[in-house]
This record gives C-alpha cells, structure tokens and sequence, in this order.
C-alpha cells in the first residue's frame, strides 16, 4: 500500500469546483437548452430536519478519515480478513476436527462472530454490511475487481421485480426465519457438527454470488440477505448516521446524483439509498462509494446519539415495523423453546404430527402468535385511544404505500420496540461467548496438532451461571429502559396527536416497552431454572 | 412554456385505465427528485410526508423521460403514449427521371402541417434531442419559436449552434440524431419530425446573413485576428462564419473552381438544390470573407500561411478514394466517386450529358451500364445520378444487407428510382478493351454477423457489361499537409466514464429504439461530440484542424459543428503570429489533485490572485477536467499532492499522473505545475513538467510546497504568475522586497 507523505489538515478550501466567470467562455450550447424544472423543497426542512446530524459530529471533516474515505481500497481492506477467516471456517469445518468446540470454523463462527456482529450492530449499525465477506465476495465478482472502479459489471444487472421488491426487509425477515429454521434443525449454531457450518456459509455465499450476478447493486444486501432486516432493525440504535448530505441545498440542486448512479471515482449507491434523503442509517452500508463519487464533496460520515435512528425519522416504514415483530416473536421462541413447559408441549406435538424438533407448526406458530399479538395490542390500543377526528391520509397503491388507522399506530409502536428487542437478541449470544470463547485459542492450535479438549481453556468460562443469566438480565434491563425511553418519545411525537388521550398512549407504549422487557427478563430466568 | 401535446381522447381506453399509468416504487425512491426536474408535463411532484415522488396520472403522456432519468429505476409507467401521429411528409415523384434534379423529399406544405407537428414536441426540461444533434441546436427552442409562428426567433435560436438549417434539414440523417434521441423516439414511438420543422423555418425564412453585429453577444473578440482557412466545405463555412461575425479578417482556400466544397459537388442536386449550396457562401463573401477558389495549399504553402496569419485552420476534407485491390482497376472509364458526382452535377445543372456515357451508349445501342462499387449513400447518390443522365446503374457490396450502414430510405428511393442494390456481392476483377473496362467479374460473399468481415464464396462468380465504374467505397484524409497530422484521423470514442449529465439527461437508458434503426443514438452522440470537442484543440502551434480532415469522412452536420468549435477556440485563445506579443491568458484552467485538502486550498489561493487579473478562472478536480473544460484554457494550472514512500516512487498522485497520460497534444499551451509535499518533493515536478512539454505545452513556472505556510508560500507564487503572465497588471497585494525574492526562489524549486 502507498504511503502517503504529504497533504495533511489544512483550513477547509472553498469546495471544487468552480465555474469561470459569466460571459468569458462560450456557453455551452447544450446547457443553454436545458431548462431543468426547479426542484420541490417545500417540507423539506421540516422533514429532515429531526434526523439531520449536527455538522459538528462528521467524522469525514478530519483530513486523516477523508484520506481514508477516500482510498478505494478501504472496503477491500475491511472485507479481506472476514473473506480469509469465513473460507478457513469452510475448510476447516469440512476438513478440521469433528468436535465441534475443537474446531476452528465452528467456534470463530458461533462463540465470537455472532456475538461481535451483535456488538456492531447496536453500537454502530451497519458495521458488518461493510466488511461482509458474502457480500464483499459477491461484490468483487460482479464488478470483476476488488477494488478498482470497473464499468462492465458481471451478470444480468436485473432489478428485484416490484411485486416481491415492495415488501422491502420482509423478504430478508421471511430468509431469516428459514435460515434460524435450518440451524435449529440441524444444530449448526449450537454448534453441532462443523460440516454443517461449513454448508451453511457455502450455502449463504453461493446464494449470495447468484443474486449478485443475477441482480444489480447489492439488491442480495438490501432485500434477501437474511441479516440485513434484523441488523437495519437493531442497527437503529446504533451512533453511527451513515454517509448523509452536508449541505442538502448541494444535494437537491445537484443534476448528476453521481452519488447514485456513480462517477469514475466511485459506484453508484449499491444500497438504493440518497445521502441527501437518508434519514435514518436503515440502509446505509457504510461501504463510502457515494463520499468517493460525490464531486461536490458534500457527503459527510456522521455519528450520531444513540437511538436517534429509532426516534427521529418521520418516514417510517411499515415494512421495519413487521420486522420488529416478527424479529420479537423469533427470539421469544428461541427463548420458550429453552422451557420445560415447551420441551413437553412439543414433544406431544411432534408426535402427534410425526415431526420432529423444530417442528416448523409450533416454530412458525409461536413467531406469528408474537407478532400477531403485538399486531393485535397496536390494534386495541388505537380502538381505544385514537382520536375519532382524525382521518387517514391518502395512501398509495403498493404494500408499503398503502395507509390505515391500524398503520398510524402500528409502526410507531413497534419502532419504540427496537432497543427490547435488539438486547433480547443481544444477551441471546451472550452464554456462548462468556462460557466458551476461550475454545477459539486451543481451536487454533488444533491447526498444529496443539489443541485438546483437555486443555485449560477449552474448558474456561469467562462466566458461568447464574453470572451468565444476571448479566443477560442487566443487558434487558438496559434494552428496556431505552425501550421506554424510544416509545415515550416516539408516542409523544406520533401518537399523542392522534389520540384523544395523549398521556395514555404515551403511557401505554411505554408500558408495552416495560412488559416486553419483563417477559424478556423472566422467561432467562426460567430458561436457567430449566437448565 | 410548455406546449400542449395533443391528446386525442380516442387513444385513452374508458374501458380500462385512462391513459399511462405511473407506479413510483416508493421502496427504492430515495426522492432524488430527477423524475420531478425532467418531466416534461409536470407530472411528477413529491409527497412532502414520506419524501417520495408522486405522480399526477391525469397530466402524464407518457414519455417516459423518468424511466430512464431515475438512477434507482424506481418507476414505472404503462400504458399508451399519448401524442398525436407524426405528420407524414410527401415525396417527389417525378414522372420521368433523366435529366431531372427536383428534389425528392419534400418539406412541409402549409403552417398548419408544421403546427401541428410542433404541438408533439414535449419541449423537454433536459432535451435529449438537443444532446442527439451532433451541433446541440436548441430544438425545443426553434420549435416554441415556431409554434408562436416567430421564425426570426427561431432562426435567432438556430443560429446559435448553426449556420446551416437550410443544408442540415435536407441532407442529415436525423434517425440516429436529433429525431432518435427525441424523448418520444426513446420511449418507443415515433418522434417529433425536427428536420422538416427546421426546413420549414428556412423555406418560410431565408436564412440571416452573418453579420457582425452578431458580435454583440461577444463585442470584437476577433478584430485583430487573422485567420487562414484550408477549404470552403462546411468545416471552413461555420469556421469563417463564427470569426467574420467576431470581426477577425478571414481568408479561405479551395483547390476547386467553386467555394462549397462537398456541398457543391458532393450532394446531388435532387437531395440539396444548388440554391441552398450556394447560399452560404454568398453571404460570406458579401460579409466580406476573402475567397481565394482555384488556389491548392501545399504544404509549403502551410508554413507560410501560418506565419503570415495568426491561425490557421485546416478544414479541406477527406479527399482520398478508397481502391479496391482488384485486376483492372486503373483502366480507364474507372474514376472514384467525387469525380463522377461533380461531372454529373455540371451535366445535370448544365442540361447536357456526359459524353462518354453517351457513346458508350451509342455504341451499344443501349444505356449506359455504371457499375458502383459500394452501396452505402455515397454510393446511392452516384447510382440515382447516373440513373438521371440515363444510364443503368448497378450497386454492388460485399456486405450483408442486413448490415449494411446505407440510410434505409435512401435505399428505398433508388431501388425505386430502378437502381440495381446487390449486396452480398463483391466485384472480383474488372476486364476492358483497348485500355477502357468493359466487364465486372463478381463473385457472391457472405456476411453472417455484423462484426464480421464478408467471405468471397469460391466460385460463384458472374459477370456484368459495364461502360463506367464508380468507387464509391469511402474516403481517407490526406495527411500530407502539415505535421501535426501524423496522430489523424481523430477517432471518435465514448470515454469509460461518460459525461455526467449526459447520463443524468437519459438518453443512453434506451441504448437502441426502434426509430434509429436500433443504433445506440446516445453512444453515438457522446462519440460525435468527442470529435466536436478535439476540434477545439490545436493539432500544432496555432493550426487547427476540423471536419473530415480531422475525423475523415463524415457527415455535413459534425464538419459544420467542429469548424464552429475550431473557430470558438481561435477566439478564445487569440493566438499571435511571430512577432507580434501574445495576449496575456484570459481563460485560466486549475485542474487539481488533492487527498487531504492541502493542494486545494494551494490551487484556491493561486486561483483567488488570478482570477484578480480579470481572467476567468475555472477550477476542478482532475477527475472533472475534461477535453470540453481543457479546451477552453489558455493557461493551464495543474496542481497534485505528492505520491510515495518518503524515498521511494515519490511522484505526483496517481490521478494526476492518469490525467497528465490522457492529455491531448497542447501545442504552444502556456501551462504550470505545483505540487505539494511532506517531506520532499523530488521528481515530481519533473515529471509533471515533463508530461506537459511531451505535449508540447509551454511550462512557464512551477513551484513545490513544503508543509507549513502553505497559503502565505502558494499566494507569493499566486502573485509572481500574476507579475510574469499579465505584465503591467496591477498587482493589488502588498508585496514586499522580500516576499518578492520569496517568490523567484518558490518558482525556481
């Protein structure tokens, strides 16, 4: 890699480029006929003006991060240790030892990696989706570089089909919960025999590489990677805004978009997403081709407070708000399916209907139970408190378009859900890594014949329960007091005006926050009585 | 203003929707508003709550201009276009052909036809046709003028960007350019007919001479230039147009007897009368253009003409015939197509008959049999000509028709003109009799991909009494005029990365419609235009090149577009014989490379104190300087951080270096580079002196900057250009003694 020996901080210069004065060189013939209708900035202010960051938190504005930003071998250079780790975890889960703590590929995979992309994801947002080796492999193939800026992308270069595109991260919920579904059958996370995480990341790298060659742009991140709805979803509490526009006014008069449609210098978006309307980091994947393609160097990386992404914006999706229920409904099933009660309750079912654990009725009949429950609340409560006066806006046709009553409740309350329901998840990993990630340091020695499940730290708890269950119930605690906090705010801001009773709907989202924090709480205790 | 376009109520179905239906996919809308600034109706708007666009279905038509402007493909519109049918233009048929030169198209017959065709234009906020004609006339301009029934503001639009609408409307090919580019054209359907809207404007409206009071718009940029032009076609027409109205004195040289150069003898009279061919220089010479016909430039002649004038611009076409390689042909009655299309226009004007054709005639007892080689327009018009002076005429090329790149049209006429088109077929020897061809042996070919060459079939062979054979199989620039010419033809291409707002206007989003014969209309502008914008490039020190003599052989329209664009650049540059002083810079170009910002803030501060001058003072990123930007400087800034491991392969930044590399040839550019550094410059201003002398620019200064002080160093730099460059300037910093020695030392680095 070149060093760099010169260009350090200097006063920020006037932005490049300028034009020469009027009247010197001869108009530009084209231009003169191109009278472009002035953009709409009615309501703009007022509706970005919650999400927008402060100037003063763009990390972009230090030379040291702009020279960064601005390499393209960044991303390169971020994806090559997953891509090295994630094909050594494939061969070594194939080829390595079959004990499954023993081994390399398992023990990376479920007693750190998943646990860290959990870390990343609540502190930063979408920290992974910039250093993801499937996406990163798919990537480099469908440009044919690893870093370069190529023209001639490989592959179809379709767009997903609007009737599937409009249901937006349903569709990556929909794979997570076929991928959960998979690993609960095969216990590949538990981790279970190493072959079959080996199949599952060749299965989630070559599905991956088909739909980047099938598919324009990152269309696999955005709408079918099986983590990008929960990491967006959780990624919302996260401090980090994404690449947005540092002066929209640039952005809105800007004739190119070359942040969109990409210039020599960088790609177009590959998330579908406009710096100068992204109001929240959903999906923004961090991978810097809009701060590279921008010739007005009007893109800034901003962070930002914690839950701002939750709280602030005023376009909110209903497609985030399924997914915060559905998500909801899978982890409270990972956490029943822990319990006596349940263990009892599915083998009568399982030998009822012949099947066996997971049984895909009770697997799909608990998730959608939790999310038509939390459907069903939103529903009563806007029964009871919304204001008979106020008529619902004009929708659109499409899934996401479409307007309700059910809607204007719904999608708030579930975006108030977002911190529960990512420390649920959170403290989920929590007991492999505290009891087992020791394992990684004999799983590597067992490369060179050293490692042993008779070694020390194979068998050393970083903590052991019921230290193990406390620290999960402080990590939900903390969920849900940011839980209340997000649904407090949320609900003052969309919901009071809508009820005939302010308070109690700010009261009772808060209070859906705090019982959901509570069952979270108890059924871990109940999972550790049961263990 | 927006004109109406008509909406007949009978192509919106009751049944079913009214009308195109627009669906804004709002998942991927990330209301860019692209769509909303492009639509040509105003149908698009924004949902201020959910910050997506919105579409008012009742005033979409159905252009489909935001399809291919959404850069996420976040819309979509069905259903029908709603525009009335293309008005349909009559065609000439005459009763009998010999001897007749009346053109065959015609234009349109009343104000009503044109009106009504000016209704379907969608005066597009981002005209792609504009983009598609390869001069940029303002298309929806001339038409809104038009429509108001305005032809002086119509020709006041055309004039802008051409000073042949008479010429281009008759004789260009606007399929695969302004008329394929249409919005409509690009959605699928039939577009705004603009070349018989811009005959219209001529028909009805003669066309304005050049004036210098046009100068107005400039004052006397040229007054004291003096500028030679090589050739009288329509490169040196638009070329002495431009500069005579900017008041330089202009002198113009032609081999030939007439001023005109293809257009004189190139274009038979049934497709451009010779009333519109002449017209141009008509009023050139009454504006008081200096037309020395008759007179061959060599290349001696060059030298000296480019001492004794301040420019020079060479414009005198691809002249040179293609040869087959086959036995026979240098027998006589074997000449090339220029040859026979000027012979024929003197027979045809003239009423008489080309002798040779007649007593080959007379000693047959039949008509004259002239066989063509080649079956592109060249070649149509030599065989429609040949048909008009009686004779037989027979086409053949070894291409396969399916890919043959001849006008369909024009095709379609001269087969119904009774010219025989036999493609797939190649001519493999020519047989005579005392010294004059009297047989064609041909042989049959076969071409089954466009990208592939034709074979000749063994042995199928036939052969044609012929009494004349025309080649007409295309044209090579003669490059022995002048050095410079070594690096010519110019090939037109479309750079990796094309132009942004080409891109953003949406024309390369339907790579090929049905009404441009599924060519690639976009790519083939951005190709033309690559052309336009070399013209404006000197090829040596003060001589410019345009026209076919630049890109070899072409089209009427791009000869007249680079000649425009050589004579902008003669303004702009205001080049000076030896011996005269040369102008200070009046168009300054900063083209900078910076990582962390240092190097911008350095090209900012020289930039601020030049521009203080009175120059104008253009800065970019080297990502940005493009062959348009560069061509108008006559002093070039280049400024880059410094690239390298301390020691080693220390030099300037890769970007600039891929910058430095693309450089065209800047023969005589005033030019200067700076760099800066952390802890030491070492070669790279070399380098980048190097890279600009290799092009044959004119390094007059360069400086390093070390870190620390960077504003107070670059501006001590900044005022010691503006002392060397603009002598007798005022210099309105407080610049002291020793600042001043600061200066020559930064300089001298």
């Amino acid at each position: 890699m070149t060093i760099l020996t010169e260009d350090d901080p200097a006063s920020a210069p006037a932005p490049l480029p300028r034009a020469p004065a009027a009247g010197h060189v001869e108009p530009d013939p084209v231009a003169v006929a191109v009278h472009l209708r002035p953009a709409q900035r009615r309501g703009l202010v007022e509706h970005f003006a919650p999400t927008d960051p402060p100037r003063s938190l763009d990390v972009a504005r230090h030379p040291v991060v702009a020279r960064l930003l601005r390499n393209r071998r960044l991303q390169f250079l971020l994806i090559l240790p997953n891509q090295i780790v994630f094909w050594a975890v494939i061969l070594l889960g194939l080829l390595g030892t079959v004990v499954p703590g023993l081994n390399f590929g398992t023990a990376i995979t479920w007693y750190l990696w998943f646990c860290l992309v959990f870390v990343m994801m609540v502190v930063v947002g979408r920290a992974w989706c910039a250093m993801c080796p499937f996406g990163g492999f798919g990537e480099w193939i469908q440009r044919r570089a690893l870093w370069r800026r190529t023209q001639k992308a490989l592959g179809l270069g379709r767009k997903l089909p609007e009737p599937i595109a409009q249901y937006g991260f349903l569709i990556s919920v929909g794979s997570f919960l076929l991928l959960t579904w998979i690993e609960e059958t095969f216990n590949i996370a538990g981790p279970g025999a190493p072959h079959a995480t080996s199949w599952m990341v060749v299965g989630i790298v070559s599905s991956a590489l088909v739909f980047f060659l099938a598919f324009e742009r990152r269309t696999f991140c955005r709408y079918i990677c099986p983590l990008s709805a929960l990491i967006g979803t959780v990624g919302a509490m996260g401090s980090v805004a994404g690449f947005r526009t540092r002066d929209r006014e640039v952005c809105v008069s800007c004739a190119t978009k070359d942040c969109m449609r990409g210039s020599s210098s960088g790609y177009g978006c590959p998330w579908y997403t406009w710096p100068g309307s992204a109001d929240s980091n959903l999906a923004c994947g961090l991978c810097t081709e809009c701060y590279k393609s921008c010739p007005s160097d009007n893109i800034g990386l901003f962070l930002q407070k914690p839950m701002t992404s939750v709280v602030a914006p005023s376009r909110r999706r209903f497609d985030v708000a399924w997914a915060v229920s559905v998500l909801w409904g899978l982890v409270i099933f990972q956490q029943v399916n822990a319990t006596n009660i349940y263990a009892s309750a599915d083998g009568w079912l399982n030998r009822t209907l012949h099947m066996r654990y997971p049984d895909p009725v009770d697997y799909v009949g608990i998730i959608a139970g939790v999310a038509l429950v939390m459907g069903g609340i939103a529903w009563v409560v806007q029964r009871v408190l919304a204001r008979a006066d106020v008529t619902v806006p004009a929708g659109g046709t499409g899934y996401l378009d479409r307007t309700s009553r059910f809607r204007m409740w719904f999608v708030p309350l579930m975006y108030g859900l977002i911190p529960v329901v990512g420390a649920d998840y959170f403290a989920r990993q929590l007991p492999k890594f505290f009891k087992h990630v020791p394992r990684l340091v004999p799983a590597i020695g067992a490369w060179f014949g050293a490692g042993s499940t008779h070694s020390s730290l194979y068998n050393l708890h970083l903590l052991a329960n019921p230290r193990i269950v406390t620290v999960q119930v402080v990590v939900i605690a903390l969920g849900t007091l940011a839980a209340v906090s997000t649904s407090w705010r949320i609900a003052g801001r969309d919901l009071a005006p809508l009820s005939s009773r302010p308070l109690a709907a700010r009261l009772t989202a808060a209070g859906l926050a705090l019982a959901c924090g509570l069952a979270a709480s108890i059924l871990y205790v109940i999972m550790h009585a049961a263990s | 203003m927006t004109l109406a376009p008509s909406r007949p109520t009978d192509q919106r179905d009751p049944a079913h929707h009214a009308g195109p239906m627009v669906t804004v996919l709002t998942d991927r809308c990330a209301g860019c508003q692209e769509c909303v600034v492009r639509c040509p109706t105003g149908a698009l708007g924004m949902d201020p709550a959910r910050w997506v666009a919105r579409a008012e279905a009742s005033l979409c038509v159905g252009c489909r201009q935001c399809v291919r402007t959404c850069p996420f493909s976040a819309i979509a519109v069905e259903g029908p276009m709603l525009v009335a049918e293309r008005s349909a233009l009559a065609a000439a048929s005459p009763s009998s052909l010999p001897g007749d030169v009346a053109e065959t198209r015609l234009g349109f017959a009343s104000w009503d036809e044109a009106l009504a065709e000016a209704a379907r234009c969608l005066d597009c906020p981002d005209p792609t046709c504009v983009r598609g004609c390869p001069t940029h006339n303002d298309i929806p301009g001339f038409v809104r003028a038009l429509a108001a029934r305005d032809l002086d503001a119509a020709h006041r639009v055309l004039r802008r960007t051409t000073v042949l609408p008479d010429v281009c409307s008759r004789v260009c090919d606007q399929a695969l350019q302004c008329e394929g580019s249409c919005s409509w054209s690009l959605a699928g359907g039939r577009p705004v007919a603009v070349g018989a809207l811009e005959r219209f404007v001529t028909e009805r409206a003669p066309v304005p001479p050049p004036t210098p009071a046009h100068a107005a718009l400039g004052g006397e940029r040229g007054a004291s230039l003096e500028v030679a032009i090589v050739g009288s076609g329509p490169a040196g027409i638009a070329a002495a147009w431009e500069l005579v109205e900017a008041g330089a004195h202009v002198t113009v040289y032609d081999k030939a007897a007439k001023p005109g150069g293809l257009l004189d003898w190139g274009i038979p009279d049934f497709t451009l009368p010779s009333a519109v061919a002449e017209r141009p220089w008509a009023q050139l010479v009454e504006a008081g253009v200096e037309l020395r016909c008759g007179t061959a430039v060599s290349a001696e002649d060059l030298e000296r003409l480019a001492a004794e004038n301040d420019a020079v611009l060479l414009a005198h076409g691809a002249g040179v015939p293609v040869v087959p390689k086959v036995p026979g042909v240098d027998l006589d009655g074997v000449e090339d197509a220029s040859t026979f299309l000027e012979r024929a226009h003197v027979a045809l004007t003239g009423r008489t008959r080309l002798a040779d054709l007649d007593t080959a005639a007379g000693a047959r007892n039949s008509a004259a049999v002239v066989l063509v080689l080649g079956a592109g327009n060249t070649a149509m018009d030599v065989a429609r000509s040949a048909r008009r002076l009686g004779a037989r005429a027979v086409c053949v090329d070894w291409m396969d028709e399916r890919f043959a790149p001849v006008r369909p049209d024009e095709l379609d006429e001269a087969r119904a003109e009774g010219v025989d088109v036999l493609f797939s077929s190649t001519v493999v020897a020519l047989e005579g009799a005392s010294g004059h061809v009297t047989r064609a042996v041909l042989a049959t070919t076969r071409q089954e991909r466009r990208d592939r060459r034709p074979e000749v079939l063994a042995g199928k062979t036939s052969v044609v009494e012929v009494d004349c054979v025309v080649l007409a199989m295309g044209y090579r620039t003669d490059t022995s005029l002048a050095a410079g010419q070594r690096d010519l033809p110019v090939v037109k291409s479309v750079e990796q990365y094309p132009d942004r707002r080409t891109v953003a206007s949406g024309i390369l989003a339907n790579p090929a419609p049905p009404f441009a014969r599924h060519q690639p209309v976009g790519r083939l502008a951005l190709a033309r235009e690559s052309a336009r914008v070399a013209a404006g490039f000197a090829r040596a020190a003060r001589v410019w090149v345009a026209g076919d003599a630049l890109v070899g052989p072409s089209t009427v329209v791009e000869a007249m577009a680079q000649g425009k664009s050589a004579a902008v650049a003669i303004l702009a540059h205001q080049p000076r014989r030896p011996g005269v002083a040369p102008l200070p810079p009046r168009h300054v170009v900063v083209v900078v490379d910076s990582v962390g910002g240092r190097t911008r803030s350095a090209a900012t501060v020289i930039a601020d104190i030049l521009a203080t001058t009175g120059a104008s003072v253009e800065t970019c990123r080297v990502e940005d300087a493009t062959r348009s930007v560069l061509a108008r400087a006559d002093l070039l800034v280049v400024g880059s951080w410094t690239e390298g491991l301390v020691v080693a392969k220390v030099g300037p930044s890769r970007a600039t270096r891929a910058f430095l590399d693309s450089l065209p040839p800047l023969p005589g550019l005033r030019s200067v580079v700076f760099c800066t550094f952390g802890v030491s410059p070492r070669g790279t201003l070399a380098a980048m002196r190097d890279a600009l002398a290799e092009r044959g620019a004119e390094v007059v200064a360069s400086a390093a900057f070390g870190p620390g002080k960077l504003a107070e160093r670059a501006a001590v730099f900044g005022h010691s250009l503006h002392s060397e460059l603009w002598p007798g300037g005022d210099l309105d910093a407080d610049l002291d003694g020793a600042s001043r020695r600061g200066a020559l030392r930064v300089v001298e680095r």
